[in-house]
Order: C-alpha cells, then structure tokens, then sequence
C-alpha cells in the first residue's frame, strides 16, 4: 500500500515537474537580460532556475512596442463579447427554458450541434461572410460572429428548465411582465451559470488565434495571441521579450481562472456529460 | 405560460438564432458554394467540382492528408491515455493533493499561441531541454527544423498544453461513479488493477467517447502550431490539412482549393460529430440532476 502511494507521489512530482519547468524557465528569463537567457544550461548548473542577472528591460521593452495597447484591445473585444453573449445567450436560454414552440427540439439540436463543431472549422468560409459585410479589419468582425454561442445557450437553458416553474407562476400573478420575471427571478438565481458562461466567452475571446489572423489582415488592430505572433516574427531573438509577452499573456485569464476555476470547471462538465 | 406571444419569443431567441445562423451554419453553405468556382485574375468562375477532382490528382493534398491522419492517429490516443493517468492522478485522496491539484490545472490558463512561444524557446538546440538532456550526455537535437522531430515536437506541445482540459471531463466522469461499487469490488477482493479495468473504465466509458471526439474534432483542425513554428516544413513534414487549406486560400489567393480541403475538413469531422452522437445516446443514461 505505502509503496502503491510512493509511486503515485513520485508520477504526480514527474507530472507537476513537466507542467512547470517550461513556465518557470520562461518566467526567470523574462526578467533576465537578453544575452544572459541561455546561459548556465552547457553544461547545466542549477543557477539556470534563478533570475540572475536580475533585469526589467523585458517588460520596459515591451510596453514601449506597444504591447499595452494590444492588451486593451483585447479587453474590449473579449469584454465586449462576454457583455452582449451573456445578454443574447441568456435570453434564448430563457426562451427554450419557459415557451412551448412548433419545432423547439429540433431548433435546440442544431445549437448543441453548432457548439460541437470547432470555430477553426468554419473561420476560412466566415471570412467570405464578414468580407460580404464589408467588416474586414473592423473590430465588429472579431466581437460579432462570437457574441451568439451554442454552448452559452445550452448551459442557461440547462439551468433555468430546473428552476421551479411555480416561481414563474407567481410572478405571473402578480402581474410582472416577462422582462421582470428574467431579471429579478431568474438572473440573481442564475449566477453561478453567468460566470461560467462568461468566462467560457472571455476565454475564447482571449486565446482567439485564427480568426482574429483572418478578419484583420491590416493588423492596424492587434489582439493579444496574433500580437505576440506577429512580435514572435518581428523580433525572433529577442528572446526575454518574448518570454516577458508570453507571461503576460497568460496572466490576464490566469487572475481571473484561479479564483473562478469553480464555475470554469462546472460549464466544461456541464457540456460534456449532458452534451 | 398559457400564452407564448409569437412577439416574444422573436425576441427572446431571434438575437442568438440569427448569429448562429449567420456565422456559423451559412458559412458551411458558403464553402460549398465557394468551392465550386475558381478565382483567375479576379474573375470569379464556376468550375462544378474540379477543385475536388484537382484534389484527388494532387500529391501535396495527398501528402497533407496522409501528415494529417499520421498527427490524429498519434496524438488523440496520446492525449486521451495521459489525460486519463492524470484524472487517476487527480482524484486521490492524499496529503498534499491540493498543490498538485493546482499545479494539474496550470496548463489550461496558458493558450496554445503561449505554449509554442515558450517551448519553441525551450526546444532550441541552445535552449533549456537540450540543456537539461546534456545532463545525462544526450543531445543536442534540432526538435524544430528537422523533419524527423519537427512533427512530434508538435504533438509534444500540443498534449502539453491539452491534457489538463480534457483530465477536467475524466475527473468529472470520475466523481459520478458511485463509491459503493469500487469499495465492493475491493471487498471482492478485487486489486486496484483489476478495478481500474473491470469497474472503473467500463463505467467511465462514456465520458472517454465524448473526450475521444471532442479531442480529435480539435485536433483535426489544429493550426496555431503549425503557423507559428514551422510553416508546414520542414519538407511538409508538418503541413496538416488546416494550413494547407490556409496556404491555399490567404497565401495563393486560391480560395476555391481552400473552400474544398475545408468541405472535406468539415465533412469528415461531421461524420466524427454523428458517430459521438450515436455512441453517446447508446450509453446508459447518466446523472439525472
């Protein structure tokens, strides 16, 4: 038995191992001065481990390209998208949850089926459709086709069907309309699912790659993964740089995941066992 | 609920619907359209299905599907078999089991474009895994620019940043297995081994199918990496079929080639879509929340 549990400590120290020294050797180097990022590994000491010599020029560097406003960028697209998904998202959720239509099950079925088939699957041919919109290189490519989500859809009518229809019921009674039933019966209920949604739509606005590459071939408006991209190119040995964009880029979702990774991990589980 | 004024429900579902509809179901139609016609000198002409048959006569689509297959068929085993081994990982009840737990999480906050851009660094012959490798007198190996790693250093990345994800349905799917039934086949006299295979894995199985799915509908369509570190090379050891139909459509300008290699994309992937579907409803119902 003590052995059995030796092994799994020992797997689980190899696993943590893989999982953070790529990170930890990219977040020494970013405070690192360029020329000192390969030093110490031929032959390998342990000092490899240690931001030595100690340097911000990095991130000085950094903000000067011009990083910072990429960052806002990015805000406002994934803000933006989580702000008008919640709302769009919510109320079809609301509307499959309380109305008996001709049709609905079918309807439903084709946004489960919308959410199981990849973004990336359909990016070459939505460039077409937006170009059709006369919106290439403008920001509405980027939050538009984004705000309408299967998945966000999904996980709300999940929810509100499990609300006590007699809360609506009541409601109704006392005359309250049904803008007034969403709002202050089923929204404060709901907001465990707002959050997983929410950050379901922030996070895919965030890691957004290949779209954002397609719908902005000017790149006069840089989001954040296409950014680093194009600064990857640009500045090929600017390696602490480089390491300094990385650490920020996956900062931002890691402050919001690490205290909500909760309502992260129910919304997954939520699309996967009852998809 | 008597009444569902027709004025409401527009209202309530129109905003999501259309969006749907609009960017996500007329785009396929718009591949297939587009794909039957042929772009010369900005003349948009109407060739039926020569860009398929083209296809079909094509080495390089050929070599590209052949690179595609060889990625799916390595990586998504991969990927399911060490997500699995984590989740195993993950649901122990042992002291120090919520540091590792964070750490096991780690990956899922870095996205994909943030994991090439560290491991192309880590991966250079002058770089940290090469360095570590020199420990024990291995090395240094060019893991990017030669063509017999290049690949493998794609799915190497691309695990490393995924398994985490799909560990979160395994560790789920975990937690919905009664306790009971473990702890009486162990009374059974059952060994650990034997209950991963006989109790655990059966009743896990339907979770395993939807990661299975889930896993190669995304991988099928992986891009970033390819872009980002290789271009497809070297010698098209790494040209999936995404960046070719890529190359094709936003580097050649030949959107009728790119229109069909993503029709086929799409197609195959709505044959995995059906197959997931098939196999779920098959499966016991489960959790009845």
């Amino acid at each position: 038995m003590s052995l059995r549990k030796a092994l799994i400590y020992m797997a689980m120290v190899v696993v943590a191992f893989l999982f953070v020294a790529p990170l930890w050797w990219a977040i020494l180097s970013s405070f690192r001065p360029n020329d000192a990022i390969f030093r110490d590994l031929f032959p390998f000491t342990p000092n490899a481990l240690l931001p030595e010599p100690f340097s911000l020029d990095a991130y000085v560097a950094i903000f000067q390209r011009g990083f910072g406003s990429i960052i806002a960028n990015t805000l406002l697209v994934a803000g933006l998208t989580t702000a008008l998904g919640l709302v769009v998202n919510a109320l079809a959720g609301y509307a499959f949850a309380l109305f008996e239509f001709p049709g609905k099950s079918a309807v439903l079925g084709v946004v489960v089926v919308s959410f199981m088939l990849p973004f990336e699957a359909i990016a070459m041919p939505l460039y077409s459709v937006v170009s059709q919109l006369g919106w290439i290189d403008h920001v509405a490519a980027l939050v538009v086709p984004s705000v309408a989500n299967g998945l966000a859809v999904f996980l709300f009518y999940q929810f509100f069907r499990e609300v006590p229809k007699d809360y609506y019921e009541a409601a109704r009674l006392e005359g309250a309309g049904w803008l007034r039933i969403l709002w202050s019966v089923y929204v404060p209920l709901s907001l465990p699912t707002c959050i997983s949604a929410g950050l379901m739509l922030f996070i895919f606005q965030w890691e957004a790659f290949l779209w954002p590459l397609l719908a902005m071939p000017a790149q006069q408006f840089k989001v954040i993964q296409v950014g680093m991209a194009a600064f990857q190119d640009q500045y090929t040995t600017a390696w602490n740089q480089l390491f300094g964009a990385a650490v920020i880029t996956a900062l931002i979702p890691m402050l919001l995941l690490i205290p909500l990774q909760r309502y992260y991990v129910q919304g997954l589980a939520g699309s996967g066992i009852k998809g | 609920m008597n009444r569902s004024p027709i004025a409401l429900l527009v209202l309530t579902l129109a905003p999501a619907l259309l969006g749907l509809a609009i960017f996500r179901a007329y785009p396929i139609g718009l591949a297939l359209y587009e794909s039957l016609y042929t772009t010369i000198a900005g003349e948009r002409t109407f060739v039926g299905i020569e860009n398929y048959v083209d296809l079909l006569t094509d080495a390089g689509f050929w070599k590209s599907l052949r690179v595609t297959l060889w990625f799916n068929l390595i990586i998504n085993p991969l990927q399911v078999a060490l997500a699995l081994a984590l989740a195993l990982m993950f649901v122990q009840k042992l002291p120090g089991m919520a540091v590792f737990r964070l750490l096991f999480l780690i990956p899922i906050g870095i996205s994909l474009p943030v994991a090439v851009i560290i491991w192309r660094i880590v991966l250079l012959p002058e770089g940290f895994l090469n360095g570590a490798l020199g420990l024990v007198g291995l090395g240094p190996y060019r893991f990017l620019t030669s063509p017999d790693f290049a690949l493998y250093s794609i799915i190497g990345i691309a695990t490393w940043k995924g398994i985490s994800y799909w560990m979160i349905f395994l560790v789920g799917g975990l937690q919905n297995i009664p306790p009971e039934i473990n702890e009486a086949a162990r009374l059974e006299g059952a060994s650990a081994w034997q209950r991963l295979w006989l109790v655990t894995l059966p009743l896990l199985r339907p979770t395993l199918l939807f990661v299975l799915v889930a896993d190669i509908t995304i991988n099928f369509l992986l891009f970033a990496p390819v872009f980002m570190l290789t271009g497809g090379g070297p010698r098209g050891s790494t040209n999936v079929l995404m960046y070719e139909a890529y190359k094709s459509g936003f580097v050649f300008g030949d959107m009728g080639r790119a229109m069909a290699i993503v029709v086929c994309l799409v197609a195959m992937l709505l044959v995995i879509v059906a197959i997931q579907f098939r196999l779920l409803s098959s499966a016991p119902p489960k959790e009845a929340r």
